[in-house]
Order: C-alpha cells, then structure tokens, then sequence
C-alpha cells in the first residue's frame, strides 16, 4: 500500500522512542514550550503526539500542507500506515474501515472534499468507528474559490459526529489532541470532527504551547470499544452487524431509532471528557456583561479584541466561545448569559448555523434579543470595526 | 521565537485577514508586528512598523516612518533577524526619550 522507501535494518521509528501518556497529562501536566507556528504545522506536532497507527490523506486547498506534513510524519516514524486515496469517498470510506479494525485513524479535509465525502462519513457515527477527521473549513459553493467559509460545519451537525471548532493554532493543537482520546471512550466511541478555518488559521503562524515530542497518547485499544474492532485477519462472512435491521419491517425502524438515539446519546456522554480536556466546552469572558458575544472558530479572535476595545472606551461586553459544537454546550450557555440583554453572534458562513443553534439552546431559557450576525462569507473577512459597528447599532435598536 | 520582551498588547490582526499583530512599547514609541496567512509556508514573513503611541486609553498609535530606524514597511524573514532589530529598536527608542524629554514642551 505505502510506497515508503526501503528503511536500513538499524532504523528505529521515532514514535517507537515515545512515551505513553494520556491525554489529560499531555494537555493538563506536562510543562509546555512557546512556538510561533501556523495552524497546518500545529496540526503536524499533534499528529505527532497522537499515536496515530493509519492516517490517509487526499490533498485539497487549504488541508494538503496538514497531510504533507503527516507524509513526513510517517517517513520518521511517528505514523504507522499512511497513504494516499483515491479521492474523498475513498479516503472516508478506507478510513473507517483502518478504525473498524481497532487501530487510531486519522484523516483530513475541506469544505468540497468534505461534502464528496459525505455519503461515507455519515456512516461513521452509525458504525461506531472513532477516525478523527481535521476539517480546515473552506467555501464550497459556487462561484469557485478556496477562502474560508465554515458553512460545511452545518452539513455535519446531524450526523452524529463529535464537532469541535477551533479558534486558532493552539486549539487546533489541543483540540486534536483531546479528540483522539475522547473519540476512544467505551461509553462514546464514536468519529470527530476537529474544524479550523482555514488560511486564516492554517497558512498564518500563531503562538502555540506545545509539550515536548517525548510523549504521545496511549495506544488505541480497540477491545475496549462499544462496538469491539473487527478481525479484519478473519472478517465475518457478511460485514453487516444486523441483518434484520435492513428489512423493511416494524422491528427494524425500531432499531434503527433506537440505535440512532443511543449514537446521540453517546455524543453527549463526551461532554465530561471534554469539560476536563478543554477545561471547559465554553469560555466566558466579563460574565457580568449585559451585551454578550457568542462564536467560534476565528470570530472568537475577532470578538475577543472588539471586547478588549470596548473595555477601553468603558464598555463592558461579554463573550461566550463556544469549543464543542457536538455536544452542544447549551446549559453553559444558558448560565453565561443569564444577565444578558443583547447578543451578538458573529459568523464566517451564510447560513448562520451557530445562530440557529444559540436560539434553540436559548428557546424559553433567556430574555436577550438575539441579534443574527454579524456574519460574512465566500471568504470575506471580518474586521474588528465591523462586529463594533453591529455592537453600536444593536444599543440603538434595542435600548 | 520572537522576542516577548516590551511586548504590550497581542491580538488578532484587526483587519480580519487572520494572523497576529503584536504591539511592543518603549516611551511613546514601539513597533507594530504582523505576520498574515500566506499561500506557501515558506513565503510567510513579518511586516514591522514604528509606531508612534498617540493615546493610552484607549490604545492608540500612528505609523511613524520618520525614525532613522526605518522609514518604510520592514520585512524579516526569520525570527533570529526580527529579534536583531527589535533590540536595535528598544535601545533606539529608549535613546530618543531621553533627547524629547530635553526638548522644551510645546
């Protein structure tokens, strides 16, 4: 499968020379190091880390530098099992397969590849397969370009998938760090999505605190699963877990219900897990604010310094980042925003997802007018005097 | 890495096009660090600017391009020659508040 050139006997891969630890003591313990790095190369030094056994990878503008990165990965040995696909369908469909079979697999995307790959990767929760997928978010409608747009994250939200979305390098360090544990958990085991715009994250250098590369996630053991890995050595004579489930009749749509419940009951089992990793699925800064902003991804760094600026002309604004987008982090944000008389929620897509999301948590729950933007797209961007501009005209409108 | 010494003020590059800027000061006087997204790694540098602090609060600064230190955009390509300059800069900077101070006020 790899077309890796001929190692001398002596060679030793460097992944064999880590040590194993999880990822609470990676993320929470271990003393860290500043580097001045971009979101791709944030990404290579988790992969890194994460004891990744089978990573494949098809290139697509903004991800391929990840995946490159991943290549050179493997060359040192830090990856056991890489290569590339066919195209996404392919990738997504090997990819389940490699995490079927008990090993930790990981795989990238963006916005078009994601949605050729959809058709397999909605399979995946279903499957009960933990692949973590990086997804550095990119416009996918027409007219063509390869700007950031996260509005492929909406495609997703349904699915089943763990979603995290990072706000810049460090997330993406973290975030994927923590995914490929969580993912693992006898009571989740299920895929995740870790999101990244892309270019503004992926292809500029950002502060990162990384741990040192002695250590890496302990080993997937795929025994502990909900669903145990497959001997694919000597797989079943037929793939399908239950047949009767395929029958058109009452008992399968019961089980088909009943099994869809218990994958989105386990996405909210992962909360715990990422309450710790992530020290929480939200930030809250100025919690006493009446006017609030809620995002994520890179609309948190733009609100966190239109807050900043605010505070300097004496204006108290709060902001709720939100780090998990599956599980939904709804009663946090219930509890940050109890005070508050305006939000604003500042979006990189044109479907406003995260506002339709906010407003349902929020249902009954909260007497703030939720104002819908400020939101660009196609790869606009978001300069800090326009979220001040919403901020001003949301006073007036609602005084 | 970049040198974190005077360094005031680290934020998202305000225009939105992602990247950071940093803000370092000495006196009135400082430089404005940014370093944007760029297509190929490789091609990713700093842009420097002196800067000259108009107000505190709120924080406040004009390009200065009339220092002899520099007197357009600078652009380094690696940490190691961005430190060079910065340190240039701080005992530049340090030097030419000692000379406005012995200037009568206006």
């Amino acid at each position: 499968m790899s077309n890796a050139v001929a190692k001398p006997a002596s060679w030793v891969p460097k992944g064999d020379l880590q040590k194993e630890i999880s990822a609470e003591k990676m993320l929470l313990e271990l003393p860290r190091e500043l580097q001045f790095i971009t979101g791709s190369e944030a990404a290579r030094e988790a992969i890194k880390r994460a004891n990744i056994d089978c990573a494949i990878s098809y290139p697509i503008t903004p991800q391929s530098e990840t995946m490159q990165q991943a290549g050179y990965l493997f060359d040192e040995g830090y990856i056991k099992e890489y290569y590339r696909g066919e195209e996404e369908i392919g990738v997504m469909s090997a990819i389940a397969g490699a995490s079927r079979a008990g090993v930790r697999a990981l795989t990238a995307t963006s916005g078009p590849g994601l949605m050729r790959g959809m058709e397999a990767i909605s399979s995946w929760p279903g499957a009960r397969v933990t692949p973590v997928l990086l997804n550095m978010c990119r416009v996918i409608n027409t007219p063509l370009a390869i700007q950031p747009d996260n509005i492929e994250m909406s495609f997703i939200l349904n699915t089943g998938m763990i979603m995290l979305h990072a706000e810049n390098q460090q997330d993406f360090f973290d975030y994927t760090i923590a995914a490929c544990e969580v993912t693992e958990h006898v009571d989740v085991t299920l895929p995740a999505m870790v999101s990244v715009d892309g270019f503004f994250v992926t292809h500029a250098r950002g502060p990162v605190s990384i741990p040192s590369d002695e250590y890496k996630l302990n080993r997937r053991d795929g025994w502990k699963n909900a669903v145990p890995a497959m001997d694919n050595e000597n797989p079943p004579a037929r793939i399908s877990r239950d047949a009767p489930i395929q029958k058109s009749n009452f008992i399968s749509y019961h089980m088909h219900a009943s099994w869809q419940q218990e994958v989105f009951a386990a996405v909210e089992r992962s909360a715990k897990y990422f309450d710790v990793l992530l020290k929480g699925r939200v930030e809250v800064i100025n919690p006493e604010a009446e006017e609030f902003i809620i995002a994520s991804g890179s609309a948190v760094s733009q609100a966190r310094e239109a807050i900043r600026q605010e505070g300097e002309n004496g204006r108290t604004v709060g902001l709720v980042k939100v780090k998990t987008i599956r599980p939904f982090p709804s009663a946090q944000i219930i509890a940050a925003v109890k005070n508050a008389k305006r939000i604003l929620i500042p979006e990189f897509n044109q479907a406003g997802w995260l506002h339709k999301e906010v407003c349902s948590a929020l249902y009954g729950k909260c007497k703030a007018e939720i104002v819908n933007g400020p939101r660009v797209y196609g790869g606009m961007t978001m300069p800090t005097e326009m979220i001040l501009e919403w901020l001003q005209k949301t006073r007036k409108d609602f005084a | 890495m970049f040198t974190q010494k005077n360094l005031i003020l680290t934020r998202s590059n305000p225009c939105g096009q992602g990247g950071y800027q940093f803000l370092y000061k000495i006196g009135h006087y400082g430089v404005s660090l940014g370093s944007k997204p760029q297509e190929e790694i490789q091609q990713i540098h700093w842009e420097a600017d002196v800067i000259r602090y108009t107000s505190e609060t709120p924080l406040t600064y004009e390009v200065c391009h009339t220092t002899e230190l520099a007197s357009k955009t600078l652009k380094f390509l690696n940490d190691s020659t961005l430190n060079e300059f910065l340190e240039k800069a701080f005992e530049y900077f340090k030097e030419l508040g000692s000379l406005e101070k012995m200037l009568p006020e206006e």
